[in-house]
């Protein structure tokens, strides 16, 4: 059986973090990243589940900080918007999450990882799901 | 244009709960413009169905398109490809292009994705707020552009009534008594004695009262060759 | 003000006569327990001069105003029933306002209505087909002009209401308020009651300029009074009832108060004192919401206790006719005395009358069937072609008869009139001043005095009717025309129809005649064909067809023969051995129909022109109705071959000829109407619209054609008909229901006669072509007898004028009619 998977949406602009960054993380991570966290779609965060994941972590750049002025304020609407969504499916909105990340802050990054892991794996065993 | 919103999607996938593989048709219509039934709002649904069916362990296949309109028959012939591949149609359209669908294809089984509303306008963005009734015999050239059928909650054509209070509907207070509006437009344009008026009830035919309406220009009937009796 | 009383109730008396008045308010229950009005009703009985009901107040569930407006009636209060638009389209409201008046509720206070979102069903479909001021509008014209909203006449009793409105001097906005006032008075607003009055530095100012507008001169105003019974009340009333104005001065007087309730009572009272003093103030309406027990309290210490007596008891209309049933429903000890007594007097007379009409109509319905036993006889003896055995049966019957029955139609009568004028004098004589529970006595009354006039009529009427049957035997004047050539069946000749006619109002001795009688509300045009003098007209008529006994037909239908511009193709044997004589001949095949036919008008049909068939251009056209031009003086229809285009361009070309004949050319499709309705207004024509048979094709095209000119009195429609077994009842219902439109529903656009080809689809079906034999028998009586028969139904459809084949259709059609038509001879 593999391992739970996380797929990260992130800017490209907020960090360059790669798969050894998140070595102690027990779950596959992906990460997908947009030119602006601005234009991460509803339908991109929706496509990440039915890519198997079974948490998506937002990433966007911290208020004020966007490049593109309002991306992640755009980001943070459509996240809203796609957990209202997910409760309507019957999943968890917890298991998607929008991280204000400081620019270039791999370690920020990895610390916002580990905590969704921690509520996916909440979630994952109240539901008795043992993976 | 004509505003919707789309449906839940529990309740669509009560609709679509026997099927394996829909269709989901968007259109380009006044619900594109709207952000209820465009192509982003295709994407969206479709993934939401899909992901919630297979939460469920029972996949759901979907063709995906979008119609520039399904309001007129020209448009809908993509339809004749796409129907016989699935088993049944969920179209973000109005109710206008799912009823003309059934009309013309009775055999698709057609079913809606999103709630009709509403004649609106799009005052800001992400804002829709209804303007008019489309009750066939237009008023509102004498209460200055301003509808009172659509706009007051209790279609008073002798208003304001006695609860417009601070320019306010009493109904809903965070919007403004139409007829209120009416007086002061009126007043700015010395046009006040028309208020002054009493105004005779008004005729419901044209508004749909008198059974389906129809509306018919010869001069633009595709002309047929005479094919006459004996 | 008119002092003239618009409904005679006690408030309208009392405001009339200067006093200054005060109502109340009574809150049915939320439940059907009647006894809950009755005991709001005693708690207020002597405080008030009426009261109102109101109607689902705040939207909510309640029992019906009208059906609390009479237990509290019963209490002895004279209630004003308050009616709201929210609730009832302009139908229901019409109907619960001839109900009311009916139950003899007089006083009527017209609203718009809490929108229903504030009420215990927010989901429920707001109506509010009218607003307050259209319902006032309404109301009072029921009232005044006798016409529903429509336009419709009342036939009968008017529903006589004392009418009210509110007025909210406190809603904005304010320059606004005494507008709409004026715009409530206008539309028939007979007094007003306002929103409840706190703040009266405006609700003076308001008046104000009310008296400016001599608003106060034309209605009465009662101000409006809610004696506050909490802190909490006023403080949710100033901040979360839109259109009401509380100044903090009320608001600190409650908080302060040791006693709520005697400070509420006090506010009550200081404020009817203030508004007392305000000119053009009426009286006061007290609404002491939930909380009735404080009204006498008000009443009392503002000076206005004890209250005027009422002139009389409230009638209770309902009770006179079924007496028992009231005393089951209610225990005796709740029936106030009084009102029970004056309605029992009464009802002896008017039980006894009730039977005896109730005999009297029963006999003249057996009567009644026994003449169409007779009649039904009659007919099946002579459309199925069996010898009519002493033809004069039918009718000697009838006069045999009629001598009979008015006497006992009479004499029930006559017993009537003695138990019913006795109470009458005996009220009179008890209760003198009293004027309007007389006229609601009387009412039963008018319906006798016309059946006393009636029975005068009655007796005379059946000694006429011998003359008239002698008359019978020696044959109408369509008969002078001597029919030439009857090689027809022997079956095929029917005898003349009796003429003598009885009139209904005899017939239906005992009836008053509003109940059977009702004649449409409009004429259908006349419209005029041909000059001179056998120049005919069609139309004119108020009534469905031959009900001579309600209205008038102005004009008997008109049968017009068909003549081919071409030697006819397939017509049976049946049909055309009646003109093989002159049917290369168009003149002479016209001048037979006319001159040994009795057509009455001809149809020149001109199906050669058609491009399907042989194309024939306009120059044959022309040709063939040059000749029948020529050869008769009645009026000439030309029919062209109902191809839109051909048509056009070959009437046009005959139209020319028609010039100054006043003829009539058709048909007239959507398709032509444009280049046909102008041809027609260029030569004087009158135009066939022809559509297919449907209401709403055959009204737009009368809206087109009128649109382009034509005007509707030069107008008949084709409804396109089915013949017997093709559709006719399909027919027949659309006819009907255009007529019925026209007649009964006003609608101007279909008031136009109908001219229908029945000869033409007849004459096609196969019933009517298939040769002689055994199973369906001759051919010649079957094809007459199936155009007969779809042309009389289509007659008693509304049908105007007749395009038929068969002589003898013609023939018997003819007959049919004049004995249709016995009544008017």
């Amino acid at each position: 059986m593999s391992l739970t998977k996380i797929t990260i949406l992130c800017c490209h602009y907020t960090n360059e973090a790669g798969e050894e960054d998140f070595a102690g993380i027990p779950a596959c991570i992906e990460v997908r990243r947009f030119p602006c966290s601005g234009k991460i779609e509803v339908v991109d965060i929706l496509r990440a589940f039915l890519d198997e994941a079974e948490a998506v972590l937002v990433a966007v750049c911290e208020k004020n900080k966007c490049h593109n002025q309002v991306g992640n304020l755009r980001a943070e609407k459509r996240v809203s918007l796609t957990q209202s969504l997910l409760a309507e499916i019957g999943l968890e909105p917890q298991r998607l999450r929008l991280a204000w990340i400081p620019r270039l802050d791999t370690g920020a990054l990895v610390e916002e990882v580990k905590n969704m892991y921690e509520v996916l794996v909440d979630i994952l065993s109240q539901k008795g799901d043992t993976k | 244009m004509i505003v919707a919103e789309r449906k839940p999607i529990p309740r669509i996938l009560k609709t679509i709960e026997p099927f394996k593989k829909i269709a989901l048709i968007g259109c380009r219509g006044c619900v594109a413009i709207c952000s209820t039934g465009g192509d982003r709002e295709v994407e969206i649904v479709s993934a939401a169905l899909k992901l919630a069916r297979k939460k469920q362990d029972r996949p759901l296949e979907i063709i995906e398109k979008t119609l520039i309109r399904q309001c007129d028959p020209e448009y809908l012939k993509p339809l004749e490809k796409i129907a016989p591949q699935v088993e049944a149609v969920v179209s973000l359209a109005c109710g206008v292009g799912v009823n003309l669908i059934a009309d013309l294809y009775p055999e698709i089984k057609i079913y809606p994705g999103v709630d009709t509303l509403f004649y609106g306008a799009n005052p800001a963005l992400g804002e829709w707020e209804e303007k008019c009734r489309g009750c066939g015999d237009c008023i509102i050239d004498l209460t200055g552009g301003l509808c009172p059928i659509a706009r007051c909650a209790k279609n008073l054509l002798n208003g304001p009534c006695g609860g417009s209070q601070d320019g306010r509907c009493e109904i809903r207070p965070d919007v403004p008594c139409v007829w209120h509006q009416i007086y002061e437009r009126l007043k700015a344009r010395g046009e006040l004695d028309r208020l002054k008026e009493i105004w005779a009830p008004k005729n419901w035919i044209p508004a749909g009262h008198g059974g389906l309406r129809r509306r018919v220009r010869e001069d633009l009937k595709v002309n047929k060759p005479n094919k006459e009796k004996p | 003000m008119s002092k003239d009383l618009v409904a005679g109730s006690h408030l309208e008396k009392l405001l009339k006569e200067g006093h200054f008045v005060v109502t109340g308010e009574i809150g049915p229950p939320r439940s059907a327990d009647a006894e809950v009005v009755r005991a709001k009703a005693r708690l207020i009985k002597g405080y008030v001069d009426a009261a109102n009901i109101t109607d689902c107040q705040t939207a909510v569930v309640r029992m019906s105003s009208i059906a609390s407006a009479l237990l509290v009636m019963a209490e002895g209060i004279e209630p004003v029933i308050q009616m709201t638009c929210r609730d009832r389209n302009r139908i229901a409201l019409q109907a619960d306002i001839l109900g009311a008046s009916a139950l003899g509720l007089k006083n009527l206070l017209c609203l718009t209505g809490d929108h229903q979102k504030f009420g215990d069903h927010p989901e429920a479909k707001g109506v509010f087909d009218l607003d307050s001021i259209q319902l006032l509008d309404m109301a009072r014209r029921l009232r005044d002009e006798g016409k529903f909203q429509s336009g419709g006449e009342i036939k009968g009793t008017r529903p006589r209401f004392f009418l009210g409105a509110a007025a909210n001097p406190f809603a904005d906005p304010f320059e606004f308020r005494v507008w709409r006032l004026a715009k409530k008075v206008a539309a028939g607003a007979n007094f007003i009651q306002t929103q409840i009055v706190y703040n009266l530095e405006r609700f003076q100012k308001f008046m104000e300029m009310a008296r400016e507008m001599g608003l106060t001169e034309k209605v009465y105003i009662l101000a409006g009074i809610t004696p506050p019974k909490s802190f909490g009340m006023v403080r949710y009333m100033k901040y979360n009832v839109p259109g009401l104005d509380v100044p903090d001065e009320i608001l600190k007087r409650m908080k302060e108060a040791k006693d709520k309730r005697e400070e509420g009572i006090q506010i009550a009272v200081d404020i009817i004192q203030q508004v007392k003093e305000i000119p053009g103030i009426a009286g006061v309406h007290i609404m002491a919401i939930e909380w009735e027990e404080a009204i006498p309290e008000i009443v009392k210490r503002a000076g206005l206790y004890p209250r005027p007596e009422m002139a009389e008891k409230p009638l209770m209309v309902w009770a006179q006719a079924a007496p028992e049933v009231v005393e089951e429903k209610v225990p005796p000890t709740k029936i106030p005395e009084k009102a029970a007594e004056a309605p029992l007097s009464v009802d002896l007379g008017a039980l006894k009358e009730v039977f005896s009409a109730l005999h009297s109509s029963m006999e003249a319905l057996r009567h009644g069937v026994n003449l169409l036993h007779d009649g039904l006889a009659n007919l099946e003896k002579t459309l199925l072609g069996k010898p009519v055995v002493p033809e004069e049966e039918g009718p000697a019957e009838k006069p045999s008869e009629i001598p009979e029955k008015p006497k006992e139609a009479v004499a029930p009568a006559a017993e009537r009139e003695r138990p019913a004028e006795a109470p009458e004098k005996e009220r009179e004589k008890v209760e003198a001043e009293e004027t309007k529970p007389a006229e609601a006595v009387k009412e039963p009354a008018p319906k006798e005095k016309e059946e006393e006039a009636k029975p005068p009529e009655g007796p005379k009427e059946p000694t006429e009717a011998p003359p008239a049957e002698a008359e019978v035997a020696e044959g109408p004047k369509e008969e002078e025309r001597e029919i030439t050539p009857p090689q027809v069946g022997e079956e095929l000749i029917l005898p003349e129809l009796g003429t003598s006619y009885r009139q209904v109002s005899e017939r239906a001795a005992g009836i008053p005649e509003e109940v059977y009688k009702e004649p449409g509300t409009a004429f259908i045009r006349e419209v005029e064909i041909g000059k001179g003098a056998k120049a005919i007209k069609i139309g004119g008529t108020n009534v469905l067809p031959f009900h001579l006994f309600e209205g008038e037909m102005r004009h008997r239908p008109k049968i017009a023969m068909e003549v081919i511009d071409v030697r006819p193709e397939n017509w049976p044997e049946a049909l055309a051995k009646h003109f093989a004589d002159v049917w290369d001949d168009p003149g002479a095949w016209a001048k037979k129909c006319v001159e040994v036919y009795g057509a009455e008008a001809i149809n020149v049909y001109l199906i050669s022109t058609d491009p399907n068939y042989l194309d024939h251009g306009p120059e044959h056209a022309v040709k063939v109705v040059e000749k029948v031009l020529k050869a008769v003086d009645v009026p000439v229809i030309v029919w062209g071959a109902g191809h839109a285009e051909k048509d056009v361009e070959v009437l046009r070309e005959v139209s020319g000829l028609l010039a100054d004949k006043k003829s009539m050319i058709g048909p007239v499709e959507d398709a032509n109407h444009r280049a046909l309705g102008a041809t027609a207004i260029g030569y004087d024509l009158s135009v066939i619209a022809s559509s297919p048979i449907d209401v709403n094709l055959a009204k737009q095209l009368n809206i087109l054609l009128e649109n382009v000119g034509v005007p509707l009195d030069k107008i008949a429609m084709d409804p396109s008909v089915g013949a017997l077994g093709y559709g006719l009842e399909y027919t027949y219902s659309v006819m009907e229901r255009i007529r019925l439109a026209a007649l009964y529903a006003q609608d101007e656009k279909l008031q136009v006669p109908f001219i229908i080809n029945v000869g033409r689809e007849v004459w096609k079906a196969k019933e009517a072509t298939l040769p002689s034999d055994d199973l369906i028998g001759d051919q010649e009586i079957r094809g007459v007898a199936m155009e007969v028969i779809t042309a009389v139904a289509l007659m008693l459809a509304g049908g105007d004028m007749f395009i038929l084949r068969h002589p003898k259709a013609l023939e018997i059609t003819k007959k049919l009619i004049s004995g249709f038509m016995a009544a008017q001879n």
